[in-house]
């Protein structure tokens, strides 16, 4: 044994025993071996304090490290990493939230707008079959008139009011208005990928072409045996 | 005339120190700490640590020797060494951690495991290269005399006397000794005193917080000896499994579960090939 001041050997002992339940469980067992330190610490800096030896390094004094400066850039920017890994998935998480509740609020925003037009339908065909048990072909200006009202009911003012009249808006539409004219009629990638216009014979003739058609109309569905059986039963 | 009164004076100082020094015993400790061949790298690294942790040990060259470890008594004398730390290697996997108090013992023979070196980036610690730890043991030391004993060679291989070349004269780290498991933790923490929040502030008890430096090892005593890596054993831990030991039983298990699964698959492959004849037996009966 050693007998000499504590300050030769510096030792502590804890108070308590450390309790660890489960050796696995690593969250417990470095928190009893901090605990255990700590209480070291705290008893042995009274004790060093009480025999007069300096404890605390001064901020100005400067000596060799047991770790070197180059390694200790290394873990703190392995830290700062580690926090920005963090950081980044959070910020990714969050985006992929909105971008998922954007496209939500988009598709209600179009299921409305169908919901409306439906309305708007129903609202004409209701009118046209209020109509058909007072047909009369002297009152078809005056349908015309009230079908557009029940329109106008809903639209709104500023809508209907573009200041063109219908027949100039219909030629628009057919030759054009303003926008660009040099280009109009070249290829674009659109227009080179449609192929509705070509022939399905692919240029075949005779035979070949008559067998292309047939095939053509075969691809006609015909139903199955079992449905055109219970078809003709049904009759 | 200066210098004469200079030199008288010093005469005197010393002598006085002297005085004090009878008064007071010293804790005078130097160790050797040295390895066998065929260490791996996180061994050595583990054994550098601990001579950069504790500037009392001293380093010699690897031991050629494996068998008779007395050597080392000579060596730590030739060194002027009372304590020694060797890391005995076998398989160049598993590492043997001998304690001795040269050259008369006892000496402990440990089974260290789990090693975590300072290198590794997870401990975000830094102290003064040879500054005085704190040695903090658990109470389960002083519960059984082969842990009192353990205690007693920790305090003199770890702990730094204050006598020791290139130590600084600040301390700034805690060692600590947990038995749990029945093994022996070893952690090394800096001691932190300053709140982040408030440095200006003077530091208190209560703001001390601590943070890991490294290294980290668990250690297994196998057998406590009589003398200085020999004599007698005066404790010998019942629960150790030799490594060995441990790596046969997993084998074996393996092998049990080899031989079921081939066992199985033979048995299969017999009861496919008997349905077929059966099959064959009964198809041409038919004809």
């Amino acid at each position: 044994m050693i007998e000499a001041p504590w300050i030769e050997t510096q030792v502590i002992t804890s108070s308590e025993p450390a309790s660890i339940k489960d050796i696995n469980n690593d969250i417990e067992r470095e928190l009893a071996f901090y605990k255990q330190a700590l209480e070291g610490a705290i008893e042995g800096r009274k004790n060093v304090i009480t025999s007069g030896v300096p404890f605390s390094r001064p901020d100005d004094y400067f000596a060799e490290m047991i770790k070197s400066d180059v390694h200790m850039t290394r873990i703190r920017q392995k830290l700062v990493n580690e926090e920005q890994s963090i950081k980044a998935s959070e910020e990714a998480r969050r985006l992929r939230e909105l971008k998922k509740f954007g496209k939500k609020v988009q598709v209600e925003k179009i299921q409305e707008r169908q919901k409306k037009k439906k309305e708007d339908l129903e609202k004409i065909k209701v009118m046209k079959k209020k109509r058909k048990g007072i047909e009369d072909t002297a009152l078809d200006d005056d349908f015309e008139i009230a079908l557009e009202q029940a329109a106008a009911d809903d639209r709104s003012r500023k809508r209907q009011n573009t200041g063109k009249n219908g027949k100039r808006v219909s030629k628009d539409t057919r030759y054009g208005f303003g926008g660009k004219k040099r280009h109009a009629k070249s290829n674009t990638a659109d227009s080179s990928g449609d192929l509705s216009q070509f022939d399905s014979t692919n240029g075949k003739s005779g035979w070949k072409a008559s067998m292309a058609n047939k095939k053509r109309k075969f691809t006609k569905k015909r139903p199955g045996k079992a449905k055109r059986k219970s078809a003709r039963n049904k009759k | 005339m200066a210098t004469l009164y200079k030199l008288a004076k010093a005469q005197k100082d010393e002598d006085s120190d002297d005085h004090e020094e009878k008064k007071v015993s010293k804790n005078r400790q130097r160790v050797l700490a040295l390895s066998s061949r065929g260490v791996n790298y996180r061994q050595r690294h583990l054994l550098n640590d601990l001579r950069a942790l504790l500037p009392h040990f001293k380093k010699d060259s690897k031991l050629d020797q494996k068998c008779k470890l007395g050597i080392i008594n000579e060596l730590a004398e030739l060194n002027n060494c009372n304590n020694c730390i060797f890391f005995e290697v076998r398989k160049r996997q598993d590492l043997y951690m001998w304690t001795s108090k040269t050259p008369n013992g006892p000496s402990i023979k440990f089974h260290v495991l789990n090693i975590h070196t300072m290198d590794e980036l997870k401990m975000t610690g830094n102290c003064l290269k040879g500054s005085r730890p704190i040695l903090s043991f658990d109470k389960t030391f002083d519960s059984e005399p082969h842990w009192a004993l353990i205690k007693e060679v920790f305090i003199h291989i770890f702990g730094v006397p204050k006598s020791a070349r290139r130590i600084k004269p600040f301390i700034d780290h805690v060692i600590s000794f947990t038995i749990a498991d029945n093994r022996i933790w070893f952690r090394n923490f800096q001691i932190i005193e300053k709140d982040p929040m408030e440095p200006n502030k003077k530091p208190d008890d209560k703001d001390l917080s601590l943070v890991e430096i490294g290294p980290r090892f668990v250690l297994n005593v196998i057998r406590i000896f009589e003398g200085s890596f020999c004599g007698a054993t005066i404790y010998a831990n019942p629960e150790f499994v030799s490594p060995n030991q441990v790596r046969r039983n997993f084998r074996m298990a393996k092998v049990a579960r080899h031989q079921a699964r081939t066992m199985a698959k033979e048995e299969n492959r017999r009861k496919i090939a008997d349905i077929e004849l059966s099959d064959d037996f009964s198809s041409d009966s038919s004809d």
